[in-house]
This record gives structure tokens, C-alpha cells and sequence, in this order.
């Protein structure tokens, strides 16, 4: 069985994995001066620059239904959630060729790259989480923000669903999401890795792939908004748009996870993991050949 | 870790270190690169195929030392591949008993962006070893390397002979029932290559195999009792040193001779200048058999030949060659006239011709590549002026397996050596 070898292996490299997510996880604190620093302000920066674009010069709905530290969490959440997916799926893509001199000249357990890519992408995420869990502290608990003043065009608070930001135990359902999450983007990731060494343009068509699909997930925009304007089937199609949509739900607005979504997400998951790797299995006695 | 691939264990007990059956790899190569996706979902088959090794039956017994030994290009690396699992055979198997420690090439399996700390760490493990094992020998390999602060710089800043120093470092302190190495050893400083010679000798004390891949037969006879001997990916021959370095050197002479006869087939390109009273017509290198050749073994006899011819009549035409090393360096000159017994030969006429042979007892240059200069100088004249001089005349190589000694000569000589002690006094002598 695929994914019981890929556990098998992972557990005895366990120190090889270990190895490696520490590297990167160095390198991306340690190496560069701020560090730390780094992981928090990027997405910032972006959660900065899609608010002004989304927000103040596209006027997407969003701003005005919803007050704007909700707004603000909601964004930071799908960005961090995108990001570790983003970061697990283009770097897995090239990760067999950056590491060909290990796969050429020694004998090397490659499934261990993707892998890798995926704990530290996780490690990132966690720490946007839990930024995010303080914030819904703040602006939930601290200082709660009212309901804004509608615009005299919209229905009262009640009608339109105003909920406040709540903690609730449906954080249980994180590491649950977490792990449907991992398991989805690694599929892609051993898909694309496996992919990428017999086709090198697949790294290209990777990135481009990931712009859009960016785009096409409800990340700067309400869900709410595709649906509206007849888009629906876009969000509907789209397993990390479930994603997000489930990571808000639990962590800022106490929701659990709707059953239907999360048994749809867990037939996804579990296929594309095990596609993943079973296309890269069965191809990996001939990655030295094809580096 | 074992490594065992292939198929594993059979059921009888078997006693070779590693042993491999009818083993061949072959490379698909593709015409398009989408070929590569189709084959692996399809199964199709459009591409051309390269057999890197051919049918290799190899048995290595526990605790022995071999040598693998091929020009390029012959598969030394191809199999190696496939023995340390590297790469998958395409037929037959491979059975290895033990953990196999390689040093395949320069700066295998290191990481660029880590330093070298991180390597040895990332080597370790990917050897299999764990955490605390690597802890174990972590400051052996450091000292070992002497690589001193650039053990904290990332490897991408390493000279070729610091890669060397890390790999071997590591190799050979993960205590490997079976060591690897591919030529990776000529590289580096005399000290470290020392260092590493001791290593090896340590290792194979301590019943380790060793398996020792180069293209230099010296090298493999100095080291290894049994040889393997490949070609285009097939065994040639494989026995005792002795035997295959025979055969090697006869390809290796066969080969030479007809690199080096077909760069003087064509129009020599390195000046020809001289008055043109005596022309020399044929110049040639004879072996001790007579045959003519541009290989020549160290410590053999041979000779330089030249047919000669006068046009126009000459006073006192002299006779003479000189010896370069391809660098240009001037090893040696001689005419037959700065002798001992000087040769007179005198005026020679229109119509005269005839023959002038040199004959060396022994081939006092060690390995390489060497040409001779011909100097036909008219010496009746206050200062020689040169009648026939012809620069790079004739490439030729030396090639030595023995390797009785080092650097550009060999030098016969006798030594004696004596020793005085309580046990008693005893003079030891070798004439050769």
C-alpha cells in the first residue's frame, strides 16, 4: 500500500526529515537578518496591499457589510492558508531537480523532499494561525468592533448574519483541517515533483497554475460575492476555497465544519495523497536516469 | 542500514560482499522530452537505447580489496551506480551484504547550501545512521577533514580538494562493512592523500571491502590484488592484478598507437625549416620487438629510427634528437657527434643515402605524454646552421604500471641498508 510505504519511510528518515525542515527553518530565521521576522511581515505586507486593492479602490462588498479588523482576520487567515499550500506545491515541483546531486550519486529516499516542504510550510502556517488566534482574541474579546453602520441600502445586522469573532470549541477541528489540508497540496506536490523531472516546463505551468488558482479562491473577496454574481461552481470545485472557508469558520466564528464539506474534502485529500504518490513511486527507481 | 536490493537475500548463506548476476543497465535515450512521460504512463517505447553495462557477473568475497579499472566511458561509473543502488538495474540483480559508504564523485551527495557540519549530518543520516551514532562520530570526521573554519561555511564555497577531504572524511568514518571510492582520491594534497591511503589500509585490516574504481592501472595495482578490467560496459577480463594489468596494457598500447599513428597521419602542423642538402625522409620509434610504436613502457628497450637522403652535397651533416615533455620542458638532446666515440661521418654526396638508429636500453620516463624534435644541423660551419629541422617530429607515451617509483624518472639504482642492535648486526641489500 503506497501510503503506508510513504509512512514507513518517513518514520525511519525520521532524522533526515529532521535535518532538512531544521536547514529550512534556519535559513528562512536565522539566515536573513530580521529573521523572524520575515515569516509574519510578508504576509502582512500582502494582507496590506490586497485590503488597499480588494477594498479601498475595488470597493469589494466585504468592507462595507463587515467590520474592518474582521476583514483584516479573514484575509491574513486565507492568506497564511494559501500561502502553505502555494509553498508546498511549487517547491515540491522543483525540489527533485534542486536536489539532483543527492538523488544522482548517493542513494537518497527522495520522498522525504515533498515531505519536508510540507512540515516546514505547516510550521509557517502555524505560526500565521496563531497570530490569527490572537487577533480573534483582541478584536473578538478586547475590543470588540460593533457592527458597522450599514450603508442605508443593506439589510439590518440580524438579517444579513452580523456574527462577532468567538472562540469556540471548534478549534478542535483545526488539526483535522490541518491534515486534510497537508495531505491535499503533498498529493499535488509528489504529482508535480514526479511530473516536473520528465517535463521540465511543468514548473512553469506551476506557477502560472497557482496565480490563478489564487484568484480563484475566495480569499480577497467574500465566497459569498462569487456566488452572487453566477460564479458559484468556481468555489464549489475548488478544495482549498472549502479550506479557507472551514479554517474561518472554526477558528474565527466558533463554527464547526459542515460534514458534507469535510467528507467531500477528505475523498479529496485521500485521493490526490494517494495519486501523488503513487505516481511518484512507481517512477522513482528511474529518477537518477532522469535527472 | 543494510542494503539490500534486488532481490534480497536468498536462501542460501552466501560469503560475497557483493554479488551481482547478468547485470545490465540501459539508458532510454529520448528523441523528444514528452517521450519520457509516455513511457512511464504507457509503457511506449520511442527511444533509443544505450547499453551502459552489459551483462556483469561480479562475486566480491568479504574483506577484499578490488579494483575496477576502464578508460572513460567503459561503465566504471554506470556499474558503481548500480552496486550501491544508486540506480535500478534494467536486468538481472544485485545483492550487497552490509552498509555500503560511497565516494562516487566530487562533492557527491552534498548539499551546496549547507556547510559542512550540516553535511556530515545529512550524509550520516542519509547512510542510515541515527542521531546518536552521528553525535558518536561527529568530531572524528571534523578532525579528520582538517577543514577547520570552513567547516562552518556553506560546502558551495569549497575548493575540489575540500569537497574531497569532507567526502572522504565522512566516508571513511561511518565504519562501512563496504567503501566505495571512484578516483575521487587523486585529488587533493599530498598530506590529506597520505592520510587517506592509511585510511584506506586501516579499513581493508579491518576485513572491509574496498572497491577502487580508476583509469590509471598504477594506481589499482598498488592497491588491489584482484582487477576487474571493462570495456564498453562489459567485463573484459578480471584476475589477479598482474594478469589483467597485461591485458590492460596491450588495449592500452593498441589504443595509444592508433590515437597518436593518426595525429601523425595528417600534415604536420609545427615548423619545418632547414637548407635542404639532406633531407631525413622516415623517422619512426621501434619497441624492443622492432615494430613500430608510440607507446613505450618505462624500464623497456627501444629505439629511434630515421631514413635519410642527400640532395646536394654537404660538408658535415650531424645527426641529432631532442626529448620534450608536451609542456615543452627539454628533457634531453644528443647528436652523434657529442659522444664518447664521436661518429665522423664526413662529406656526403648527391645519391648517398642510409639509415641512423638510436638504441636506449631503458625508458628512463616515468608515465606521460612526450615528443621528440629533429635537429639535422651542418656543423662544418663556424655555428651549426640546420639543414633539416623538424620540430614535434613524433608524439609518443610512456606508460608504467609498475610504479616502482614516483615522479618524471626513473632512476636504476642499488640500495643497501644496515641495522645493529642487541639482536644482532644484519646488511640488507637490493640491487634493483
Amino acid at each position: 500500500m503506497t501510503l503506508a510505504r510513504l509512512y514507513r519511510s518517513l518514520r525511519r528518515h525520521a532524522p533526515l526529515v529532521g535535518n532538512f525542515v531544521d536547514k529550512d527553518l534556519k535559513g528562512r530565521y536565522i539566515g536573513s537578518t530580521a529573521g523572524f521576522f520575515w515569516s509574519l511581515v510578508q504576509p502582512l505586507l500582502s494582507l496590506a496591499t490586497y485590503t488597499f486593492v480588494f477594498s479601498f479602490v475595488l470597493d469589494s462588498r466585504w468592507s462595507a457589510q463587515q467590520p474592518t479588523s474582521q476583514v483584516v482576520l479573514m484575509m491574513y487567515l486565507g492568506i497564511v492558508t494559501w500561502g502553505c499550500h502555494a509553498e508546498i506545491v511549487t517547491r515540491s515541483t522543483g525540489t527533485l531537480i534542486d536536489n539532483g546531486n543527492l538523488i544522482k550519486k548517493v542513494v537518497f529516499p527522495s520522498e522525504i523532499l515533498p515531505a519536508y516542504i510540507s512540515m516546514s510550510a505547516l510550521a509557517n502556517l502555524l505560526i500565521g494561525v496563531a497570530l490569527v488566534l490572537l487577533g480573534t482574541l483582541v478584536f473578538g474579546y478586547a475590543f470588540p468592533a460593533a457592527d458597522p453602520t450599514p450603508p442605508d441600502w443593506l439589510p439590518s445586522p440580524g438579517e444579513r448574519g452580523f456574527e462577532p469573532l468567538r472562540l469556540g470549541l471548534s478549534l478542535l477541528s483545526v488539526p483535522l483541517l490541518l491534515a486534510l489540508h497537508l495531505g491535499f497540496s503533498l498529493g499535488l506536490g509528489y504529482l508535480l515533483a514526479t511530473l516536473n523531472l520528465m517535463i521540465r516546463d511543468v514548473g512553469h505551468f506551476t506557477s502560472a497554475l497557482i496565480t490563478i488558482w489564487m484568484f480563484g479562491t475566495p480569499i480577497f473577496y467574500p465566497e459569498a460575492m462569487v456566488r452572487e454574481r453566477g460564479f458559484g461552481w468556481v468555489v464549489d470545485l475548488n478544495p482549498m476555497a472549502w479550506l479557507v472557508e472551514a479554517y474561518r469558520g472554526a477558528i474565527l466564528f466558533g463554527h464547526w465544519p459542515e460534514p458534507l464539506m469535510l467528507a467531500k474534502l477528505a475523498l479529496v485529500a485521500l485521493a490526490s495523497l494517494w495519486l501523488g504518490t503513487r505516481f511518484f513511486f512507481k517512477a522513482q527507481h528511474r529518477f537518477a536516469d532522469f535527472l | 542500514m543494510s542494503t539490500q536490493h534486488g532481490a534480497a537475500a536468498t536462501g542460501r548463506e552466501r560469503s560475497s560482499a557483493i554479488y551481482a548476476e547478468d547485470l545490465s543497465k540501459c539508458y532510454r535515450i529520448y528523441r523528444k522530452p514528452i517521450h519520457r512521460l509516455w513511457d512511464v504512463v504507457f509503457n511506449s517505447r520511442s527511444y533509443d537505447e544505450f547499453w551502459a553495462v552489459r551483462n556483469v557477473y561480479l562475486d566480491i568475497p568479504h574483506g577484499s580489496t578490488v579494483g575496477i579499472i576502464g578508460e572513460n566511458g567503459a561503465g566504471k561509473s554506470s556499474l558503481l551506480k548500480l552496486l550501491t543502488g544508486i540506480t535500478t538495474p534494467t536486468t538481472g540483480r544485485v545483492e550487497v551484504q552490509g552498509r555500503i559508504a560511497s565516494l562516487l564523485e566530487l562533492g557527491a551527495g552534498f548539499h551546496p547550501e549547507f556547510t559542512g557540519r550540516e553535511n556530515i549530518r545529512l550524509n550520516c543520516a542519509i547512510l542510515g545512521m541515527t542521531p546518536e551514532e552521528t553525535a558518536e562520530r561527529f568530531q572524528r570526521i571534523v578532525d579528520f577533514s582538517e577543514l577547520g573554519d570552513f567547516i562552518d561555511r556553506p560546502v558551495k564555497t569549497y575548493s575540489s580538494g575540500m569537497y574531497v577531504r569532507l567526502g572522504f572524511s565522512v566516508a571513511a568514518t561511518v565504519d562501512p562493512d563496504i567503501l566505495i571510492i571512484d578516483e575521487a582520491l587523486s585529488v587533493g594534497d599530498e598530506h590529506f592523500r597520505g592520510k587517506c591511503t592509511n585510511r584506506l589500509n586501516e579499513i581493508r585490516e579491518q576485513g572491509k571491502t574496498v572497491v577502487f574504481v580508476s583509469h590509471d592501472m598504477g594506481a589499482v595495482k598498488s592497491m588491489c590484488k584482484w582487477v576487474v578490467l571493462m570495456d564498453q560496459g562489459k567485463v573484459l577480463e578480471q584476475g589477479t592484478a598482474e594478469q589483467v594489468a597485461d591485458t590492460y596494457l596491450k588495449r592500452a598500447k593498441a589504443r595509444g598507437n592508433e590515437r597518436l599513428s593518426m595525429v601523425h597521419r595528417g600534415k604536420s602542423e609545427y615548423p619545418r625549416w632547414g637548407s635542404g642538402e639532406v633531407e631525413v625522409v622516415h623517422f619512426e620509434m621501434l619497441d624492443e620487438h622492432r615494430a613500430p610504436t608510440h607507446v613505450i613502457q618505462t624500464g623497456r628497450p627501444y629505439s629511434i629510427r630515421m631514413v635519410w637522403k642527400a640532395h646536394r652535397e654537404c660538408a658535415n651533416p650531424v645527426f641529432g634528437v631532442g626529448l620534450y615533455r608536451t609542456d615543452g620542458t627539454y628533457l634531453n638532446g644528443s647528436n652523434h657527434q657529442w659522444r664518447e666515440q664521436p661518429i665522423e661521418l664526413q662529406r656526403v654526396v648527391p645519391g648517398d643515402e642510409g639509415e641512423v638508429e638510436i638504441f636506449v636500453e631503458r625508458m628512463p620516463l616515468q608515465h606521460g605524454q612526450y615528443y621528440l624534435t629533429l635537429f639535422l644541423y651542418d656543423h662544418s660551419k663556424a655555428s651549426p646552421t640546420a639543414i633539416d629541422h623538424r620540430e614535434h617530429v613524433l608524439t609518443f607515451e610512456v606508460l608504467d604500471v609498475d610504479r616502482a617509483q614516483h615522479g618524471m624518472i626513473q632512476v636504476p639504482s642499488r640500495w643497501t641498508l644496515t641495522r645493529r642492535g642487541p639482536s644482532g648486526t644484519s646488511a640488507l641489500e637490493s640491487q634493483r
